[in-house]
């Protein structure tokens, strides 16, 4: 790690009842003996709120706009799970296209995601492998390790990987010849300790394309209390607000801030003239679900949904998303 | 002990006659073991209805929605909803009723006792079976949880690992009820407040610096408000995002609104909402400690309101959720209030 | 940075019209770009109009792509960003980022007769395609207007709309009695069966409050207007602009990047939440 203090280092921490990444400066306190981290990659790469620019009004009330001025320094996130780097893939979609995010991108480029496999699930309530990923998964990686019994498997799969394992220089040794064999049993073993999937989960997207009007969706949300939990703790929920912050009002100053922001929230969708197109908890969990299970697939081939977990461990009312998958899958039966 | 046959049968007795619309009480989840809400909708939906230590929720938070489902409907059914609840939870109806939100005849409840222990906190039990998975807690008719994992059963002391809020509970069972399960029993914690004790030792530095902490944690996700059954403002004044607004309101109305709070969660805005989200519930909260359980990132937010229900009852001898007859705290004035902090 | 889409452009009003007053008040404002880097758009696209401190709102360009000297925006007066340009004066300087959005295909309609409807502000996000065709009238057809109104105040456009009559078939309407007033008395889709614009060759492109497009749509059809030769532009509330913030999602579609213009085929298909 002292090898690597020309990059910030994010590592799990652990707080009283759970862990959290956190910037590192001591070495010596990473652990890897972490579950998960009650918050995904996400909220150091797609911060919670990041200022767009800085505003005030010069000669003639002209307006000023300023980017901020410090530029992300190159980073390394450490002991990823497998389902947050795939998370962190699907933000890479949303935020791509015509219109590529700058600061998303400037921050992406110089982000070295570090994995660390799992070889038993972190949460009761993983489910990776029934949305396309798996304990040990690569994509979205630039470094996978895998604990075997007296150390490290270690893979680099691109260039920033391949430059962090030079730098730690003779820290790594080539791996013996039966290691990798280990490391593939330790990989397929990892993957029958997963306690819950959900079976036929590829008949749900053609399923919900015909279940708009459903009256499930109404009945499964009776308990929810529309609150954040389960979109701001998600890999791959990326809804935004854009508000502007006034320092001062005369002389005007500013600045344009992006903050997190959730489909679940009543006024979400509301317009200014008090018309709210989502006006009930149904259409906002109907809007959750179609989302991820259907929307997001037929745009790019994936579920928007990586099984790490977090929204069924935390949600304070127990609404259980493969609870609701599931009667997706079977209802009419 | 309250029997669970009894809970289900009172429950089926009024849904089956149709006093009740539906019930809200408690089921088994559909992975794990901490019960979860419900809505029982038809009698034999009630074969699902639990009772142990794990319903810690706080359903009278549900009450909030069904008033504002009946307002959105033309002809409402006027009937009542059932409602399980414990000691604690009863006290929030109270607050409800004291404050005119909800008339009595709409709810219909069903008080079960906590009998000598009380609900389980998550975060104990996970940290007692360290890694062991757990299927089931019940009751013991001693002080005592069993607690059932994949190795075999095991009596736990419920002092280690029931919730703070229990150890200083003074409302076992229901202080009002429509039905009474389980012993009506009332406790007296040698210390009712002996929680905040060692906050309240600290320097103001020191306490400066705890909260500097913790509300840097916070997120923002709302849910301890949300989960609140006392936080039911439309539109609530430390908040961004829900805004009571109709066709017809006019413009500048909406224009002029003040943004009390940005919607940044730094500390300062963190600082602002939860300071004072706790002083609008003082006098009001029951201390179910929803908020701190529903809490992502662990903010320990059950001390903010507690200390606000200390001052209530060590400045003006208020208790919150027993009478409600009395007008709530902050809305009267006696002649004899204390008077030494106006200056 | 480069190409960063979030950083609107500085653009000076010079001209303010009060279109309607009072509580639902209307004004139009025609911007100029205080730096001119080609800003071009096609009918139909939208812009973000910054008021910095305030916040930003999605408004249609309703000026045509011909008109090079200015764009001009139709704004109703309803929330924050809104007021603080409603308080605005010539001269005053805001921000604007875009075109946005898909916009009109009317390259597809040449030769076409093309028949609006529009409802109250609901004929700002057309107009900018009407005076397109006026602008280029060998290329299309017969151009009629069916525009109503809740009173004759509420329109706007007013004196736009007194000299296109030389030019086209323009039928207004008020939705009740008034003094003064000799057109058609009654909603904008009953007048549109009154003046029974024939289908044959045509295009319909309407905008309006959803109860009356609703209408539009159902008495079009019953005119034996086709739903892909129907059109409309769906409003939605949006953030980002760039279909990434997910507010204006609607099934598999950003309003913002995908729409907001639809034909009635395509926008039947998607989830009716909007």
């Amino acid at each position: 790690m002292r090898k690597l203090n020309v990059y910030q280092i994010y590592a799990p921490v652990k707080k009283e009842s759970h862990w959290s990444y956190e910037a590192l400066d001591k070495p010596e306190s990473i652990r890897l003996d972490h579950l998960n981290t009650i918050q995904s990659p996400k909220m150091i790469i797609f911060p919670q709120r990041e200022v767009f620019f800085e505003f005030h009004n010069a000669e003639g009330n002209t307006p000023v706009m300023k980017e901020p001025a410090s530029e992300p320094s190159a980073t390394v996130i450490f002991g990823v799970r497998p389902c947050d780097a795939v998370g962190v893939t699907h933000q890479d979609k949303v935020f791509n296209g015509d219109f590529k995010d700058l600061y998303y991108w400037k921050r992406r480029n110089q982000t070295i995601l570090v994995g660390l496999a799992c070889d038993t699930p972190p949460s009761p309530h993983c489910f990776c492998l029934s949305v396309g990923g798996s304990p040990h998964f690569t994509a979205g990686f630039d470094i996978l390790m895998t604990e075997l019994e007296d150390f490290y498997y270690v893979e680099s799969f691109s260039k920033k990987g391949d430059t962090l394992i030079n730098l730690a220089g003779d820290i790594f040794s080539t791996p013996k010849e039966n290691s990798k064999k280990d490391k593939e049993k330790a990989h397929s073993d990892s993957e029958k300790k997963l306690k819950r999937h959900i079976k036929n989960l590829e008949t749900v997207p053609p399923k919900l394309k015909n279940m708009f009007d459903s009256p499930l969706w109404e009945e499964e949300s009776l308990s929810c209390i529309q609150c954040g939990i389960c979109t701001y703790l998600c890999p791959t929920c990326h809804c935004f607000d854009i508000s502007d912050e006034l320092d001062s009002s005369s002389p005007l100053s500013g600045k344009r801030v992006r903050t997190w922001d959730n489909c679940q929230f009543p006024d979400f969708t509301m317009h200014s003239s008090g018309h709210n197109p989502r006006p009930d908890r149904a259409s906002r969990l109907r809007q959750r679900i179609m989302h991820k299970f259907n929307y997001f697939v037929t745009n790019y081939q994936a579920y928007q949904c990586t099984g790490c977990g977090r929204c069924i461990a935390k949600c304070p009312v127990g609404i259980d998303i493969i609870e609701v998958l599931e009667k997706v899958r079977d209802y009419g039966k | 002990m309250v029997a669970l046959e009894d809970l289900k049968q009172e429950a089926k007795n009024v849904l089956e006659g149709g006093t009740v619309k539906y019930i809200i009480g408690y089921k088994k989840p559909a992975a794990g073991f901490m019960a979860v809400p419900a809505f029982f909708h038809k009698p034999e939906d009630l074969d699902a209805l639990v009772w142990d230590p794990t319903c810690f929720h706080n359903l009278v938070l549900f009450l909030k929605d069904e008033k504002k489902r009946k307002l959105g409907q033309k002809e409402p059914d006027e009937r009542p909803v059932g409602i399980v609840v414990k000691g604690c939870d009863s006290r929030a109806v109270n607050v409800l009723l004291q404050e005119n939100y909800i008339d009595r005849e709409n709810v219909y409840i069903l008080g079960v006792s906590c009998g000598k222990t009380g609900m389980v906190d998550l975060k104990k039990v996970r940290k007692y079976f360290m890694g062991k998975i757990i299927s089931q807690i019940d009751f013991n008719e001693n002080e005592s949880f069993t607690v059932t994992t994949t190795e075999g059963k095991v009596e736990v002391p419920a002092t280690d690992i029931f919730a703070d809020r229990c150890t200083e509970c003074r409302t076992a069972s229901p202080v009002i009820h429509d039905v009474l399960l389980g012993e009506d029993s009332v406790r007296t914690p040698e210390n009712p407040f002996g929680s905040l004790e060692e906050m309240e030792n600290k320097s103001q530095e020191q306490k400066w610096d705890f909260w500097q902490e913790q509300l840097t944690k916070c997120i923002r996700c709302y849910a301890c408000r949300s989960i609140c059954p006392m936080c039911y403002c439309d539109e609530c004044v430390v908040d961004t995002i829900n805004f009571a607004v109709y066709p017809d309101t006019p413009a500048e109305e909406k224009a002029q609104k003040i943004k009390w709070v940005e919607k940044s969660p730094t500390t300062s805005e963190n600082f602002i909402y939860h300071m004072v989200r706790a002083i609008h519930l003082a006098g009001r909260c029951v201390d179910c400690a929803e908020c701190e359980r529903a809490c992502p990132v662990d903010i320990p937010l059950r001390f903010l309101n507690k200390k606000l229900e200390k001052e209530s009852k060590e400045l003006f001898d208020y208790d919150v959720g027993y009478d409600i007859e009395i007008p709530a705290l902050i809305s009267s004035f006696r002649d004899e209030d204390p008077e030494d902090f106006i200056r | 940075m480069e190409n960063n889409h979030y950083i609107p452009k500085v653009a000076r009003i010079i001209n303010i019209k009060d279109e309607v007053e009072g509580a639902r008040a209307v004004k139009t404002f025609r911007t100029q770009f205080t730096i001119d880097d080609g800003f071009t758009h096609i009918c139909g696209q939208c812009a973000m109009l910054s008021v910095l401190g305030k916040g930003e709102s999605m408004i249609s360009i309703s000026s045509s792509p011909i008109e090079t000297e200015y764009l001009q925006f139709s704004v109703l007066k309803t929330g924050r960003v809104t007021s603080a340009l409603h308080d605005m004066i010539e001269g005053d300087m805001i921000g604007i980022r875009g075109p946005y959005g898909n916009g009109f295909p009317i390259d597809k309609w040449t030769g076409k007769n093309l028949i609006f409807i529009g409802g109250g502000i609901g004929l700002a996000p057309i107009w900018s395609v009407l005076q397109t065709a006026l602008g280029k009238k060998s290329d299309y057809g017969n151009l009629t207007l069916i525009y109503g109104s809740r009173t004759s105040k509420d329109l706007v456009f007013k004196e736009e709309l007194r000299e296109i009559k030389q030019e086209m078939a323009v039928h207004l309407s008020v939705d009740n009695e008034e003094d003064g007033w000799e057109e058609y008395v009654g909603f904008v889709p009953n007048n549109l069966l009154d003046k029974k614009p024939s289908p044959e060759n045509a295009v319909a492109i309407t905008c309006g409050p959803p109860i009356m497009i609703k209408f539009v749509i159902k008495n079009l059809q019953d005119l034996g207007f086709k739903d892909d030769h129907i059109y409309t532009t769906v409003e939605n509330k949006m953030k980002c602009g760039i279909g990434q913030c997910g507010r204006c999602n609607i099934g598999l579609h950003y309003v913002c990047k995908d729409g907001p213009v639809y034909s009635w085929a395509e926008l039947k298909k998607l989830p009716q939440e909007y």
